[in-house]
């Protein structure tokens, strides 16, 4: 596991626990919506706290085809590699 | 779950109407039976306090308008048939165009069919594919939906925050000159303001361009009632205005003005504008004519001020957990979705309907009421509306008092 994908795990993790009070079951390859039960908007919330994590801009088209973790950790890894 | 079928995604939709109906009413297929005024109306056979409009001036039975209206059937008929582009520019839409521009002492105006398409149209016109779009995430579903018509990259920024706008254009870096700020000037769900004036000097500090969306402020916002910008003074620094005539004006309809001489341009090019037919000559003439009244009439702005800050004051005496600071728009925020359902039935039941605002439609995720108030509304509807407020809504939210934290 990458340093980011760790990171976004951390952060996914931590966003649950105070949304719902409880620990989430969670991989690489959960699947935000079929495996965690979140609507788009509470994904697209969690990615801004990204970008802001890693101080990076990332598109909402771009974020369609983020299903996971492993998904997320390659658009951040590709973000980052851009911004100076 | 891989779906097989074309229409499998229903099921999921049919369970969440089984789930609203379960509970009594379905929020979303209530019938205004009939109208006594633009502030009573007849719903379930009962006589009700309209408390969820947006008819913030009170002009839907204004007399100067329904005449107007009633004159322009007469002489032009039901209907224009046909697009903007070809048969559908009647005289009155030119004139409205004419008469928005110089309400808002800017060179251009123009007018769309509904408030939807001016926001689709604007945003499919001025942004392109390998332009930016920095969209505020409370922002309107017509906003996102230009923006995705647009083919830009689009960028959400947390609402109302000028730091994580200005961060998201500074990552942008050169690609910044390309972007586009989008945000409304008041926020119809929780009644907030935009930060225009700090929004405005990170545009100016990025090169980037703003529209903003006056729907819910004009009428009701700045001086002369052109909205949010006029009411902070960065009116210049705004390149766009878009809004709608089927709030304060009591029509329908949208508008776009600008001093940017690419307005009349966008005739040609956007899709939303070129097809669609044209609005029917009586609505162009209500609207007209409402725009009028609004110039002519200030103190329709003062009233319906006066309402909001009554109304505002009583919940907040009542100790009700209140979205913002008072605007015509006051929101009651629940921390559990079903109070917010149950509130809402006993407020019909006892005359009073709000509207009610459940996730995903509502923003950060919590359920509320929406009271809206209206310069046609009497001080006695605004204790009525109180008054039910403090028997229903008023011990619920003593019973479950952990406050909804505003973002």
């Amino acid at each position: 596991m990458s340093n980011i994908e760790q990171t976004l795990l951390a952060l996914l993790t931590e966003a649950l626990v105070r949304e719902r009070e409880l620990a989430p079951e969670l991989d690489l390859d959960t699947d935000f919506v079929s495996g965690l039960g979140l609507e788009s908007i509470q994904v697209m919330e969690f990615v801004m706290t990204v970008e802001e994590r890693f101080d990076i801009a990332i598109d909402l088209d771009t974020l369609s085809t983020v299903k996971s973790i492993r998904d997320l950790g390659a658009v951040v890894a590709k973000a980052k590699a851009v911004t100076p | 779950m891989t779906q097989t079928d074309l229409l499998e995604k229903f099921s999921a939709i049919a369970e969440l109407r089984r789930g609203l109906l379960a509970g009594g009413r379905d929020p979303t297929a209530l019938v205004t039976e009939s109208l006594r005024s633009p502030t009573e109306g007849l719903i379930n056979g009962r006589n009700t306090i309209l408390a969820g409009t947006n008819n913030y001036l009170g002009l839907t039975f204004d007399p100067a308008c329904i005449a107007a209206g009633k004159a322009a059937l007469d002489a032009f008929g039901t209907g224009t048939t046909g697009s903007r582009m070809a048969n559908g520019s009647f005289a009155g839409h030119g004139a409205l165009e004419r008469e928005m521009a110089d309400f808002y002492g800017l060179p251009h105006g123009l007018v769309f069919s509904t408030g939807y398409a001016a926001n689709l149209g604007m945003l499919a016109a001025l942004l392109g594919p390998g332009d930016a779009v920095l969209l505020d995430a409370d922002a309107h579903a017509s906003l996102y939906d230009g923006c995705r018509m647009s083919g830009a990259s689009i960028f959400r920024f947390r609402h109302n925050d000028p730091a994580s706008l200005d961060a998201r254009l500074r990552r942008l870096g050169s690609q910044a000159r390309r972007a586009l700020i989008v945000v409304e000037g008041l926020y119809s769900v929780l009644g907030d303001v935009a930060p225009l004036t700090e929004m405005v000097a990170i545009k100016k500090a990025h090169g980037a361009y703003l529209l903003v969306d006056e729907a819910h402020s004009l009428g009701v916002f700045g001086a002369t009632g052109r909205g949010v910008a006029e009411a902070q003074g960065v009116e210049a620094e705004v390149d766009f205005t878009v809004g709608t005539f089927s709030k304060s004006l009591g029509a329908t309809g949208g508008y776009c003005v600008s001093a940017n001489a690419v307005l009349p341009l966008v005739r040609y090019t956007s899709r939303p504008f070129i097809f669609t037919a044209s609005a029917s000559p009586s609505v162009i003439a209500t609207t007209r004519a409402a725009l009028a009244q609004l110039r002519a009439r200030p103190e329709l702005r003062t009233r319906v001020w006066a309402n909001a800050e009554r109304l505002h004051a009583a919940f907040t005496t009542l100790g009700l957990n209140l979205g913002a600071p008072p605007s015509p728009v006051v929101a009651v925020r629940f921390a559990q979705r079903d109070d917010a359902y149950q509130c809402w039935q006993q407020l019909i039941d006892a005359g009073v309907y709000t509207n009610l605002m459940m996730p995903p439609a509502s923003p950060d995720g919590s359920s509320l009421l929406r009271v809206s108030c209206s310069a046609a509304h009497t001080f006695a509807q605004i204790d009525a509306i109180v008054a039910a407020f403090k028997d229903i809504v008023a011990p619920v939210q003593r019973r479950t008092s952990t406050p909804v934290v505003s973002a």
